[in-house]
């Protein structure tokens, strides 16, 4: 290799791995005081399986109402009620999907909807675990497992 | 691209993430750890079962290892015709003879964003086979298991250990690049400054 080719790779490299460093350095900073910010989960169990999650902040827009109604052990058709739409074909459709399918006009209204729903389901659903351990049933709701 | 494979990982399970870490290994820009990650954590919630999860996975990401090598090394008859007699070709397959089990082995868990580009060199530089084979088998079994262990272990905190251990890996690479720059200038520096004591 030539000299001047040698210094022109010397430059990328240091000029690449400096914007790298700087550029990742402080996403993972970010990310690592983020990460300290959350409580610290609980060791996994063997009932980890059928717990209820609880915190409404952890869904998100890619999650499907199947899921959440697994997730949260709400019927997955009081989550369709509650969007006043069918639950035939809009299964397997991420939250974000149906948004852009039955609200385009309101950005961001499935998910809040959910939330809502899911929170209000919560608060009903200690009294009824404590008689049922296990979670409601819905006819037709899929199962997740492969 | 997460947010979909994730909607197709929770609506069809493994064989998503199979497709998804396979073409990964090709070199398609899949988010495949924060994926990894994800799994581990759905695991966790009984929605996939981890052993046949983790086995699909890491039958699927060796395959795509072993295609991408398979690349390297079908393209070395015409990359040999054009460097054959350059002592540097020479140098850099003897080193990646003596240093490549563990550059596959790395790349696979920890600087993943060159994992491609060495699954090429080793196909090219005629690595054997079964010693890339063993190293990649290594490797990708911590990626597997440990990224998913991780999503498993943290449960509903998987999207910020993902957050930060994709961009750990993205600064590793860059102290690599940046290393290996200061490393080749502090070594020219010298010898231009050998040269000029010596004359």
């Amino acid at each position: 290799m030539t000299p001047s080719r040698l210094r022109t790779l010397i430059f990328i490299l240091i000029f690449m791995g400096g914007l790298i460093v700087g550029f990742f350095g402080v996403r993972t900073l970010h990310a690592f005081r983020e990460f300290g910010r959350h409580r610290p989960p609980p060791p996994p169990s063997a009932a980890d399986a059928g717990q209820i999650e609880t915190d409404v902040e952890l869904i998100r827009e890619w999650m499907t109402i199947p899921f959440i109604s697994k997730m949260y052990h709400v019927p997955a058709n009081v989550l369709f009620d509650a969007l006043g739409i069918p639950a035939n074909k809009n299964r397997e459709k991420s939250l974000k999907r149906l948004n852009k399918q039955y609200f385009p006009q309101a950005e961001g209204i499935v998910l809040e909807k959910i939330k809502a729903t899911v929170l209000a389901a919560l608060a009903n659903q200690p009294q009824q675990m404590q008689e049922n351990p296990q979670p409601p049933v819905v006819p037709g709701t899929p199962t997740f497992a492969p | 691209m997460s947010e979909f494979l994730l909607t197709q990982i929770i609506n069809y399970g493994a064989p998503i993430l199979g497709v998804t870490v396979f073409f990964g290994a090709l070199g398609i820009p899949f988010p495949a750890t924060i994926i990894v990650i994800a799994v581990g954590a759905f695991c966790r919630q009984g929605f996939l079962s981890w052993p046949s999860t983790g086995l699909i996975a890491l039958t699927c990401v060796v395959l795509g290892d072993c295609l991408s090598y398979a690349m390297g090394y079908y393209a070395r008859e015409p990359v040999l015709r054009r460097f054959r007699d350059s002592d540097k070709w020479v140098q850099a397959e003897n080193s990646f003879q003596r240093w490549g089990g563990m550059s596959v082995l790395l790349t696979r868990f920890l600087i993943t964003g060159i994992a491609v580009p060495v699954n090429l060199i080793a196909g090219t530089s005629n690595f054997p086979f079964r010693r890339f084979l063993l190293y990649d088998l290594a490797g990708e079994t911590i990626w597997v298991f440990g990224y998913g262990g991780l999503g498993y272990l943290f449960g509903p905190q998987w999207e910020a250990v993902g957050a930060f251990l994709s961009n750990a890996s993205g600064l590793l690479l860059g102290i690599l690049l940046l290393g290996v720059g200061i490393w080749l200038g502090v070594r020219r520096f010298r010898i231009s400054t050998g040269i000029q004591e010596s004359g």
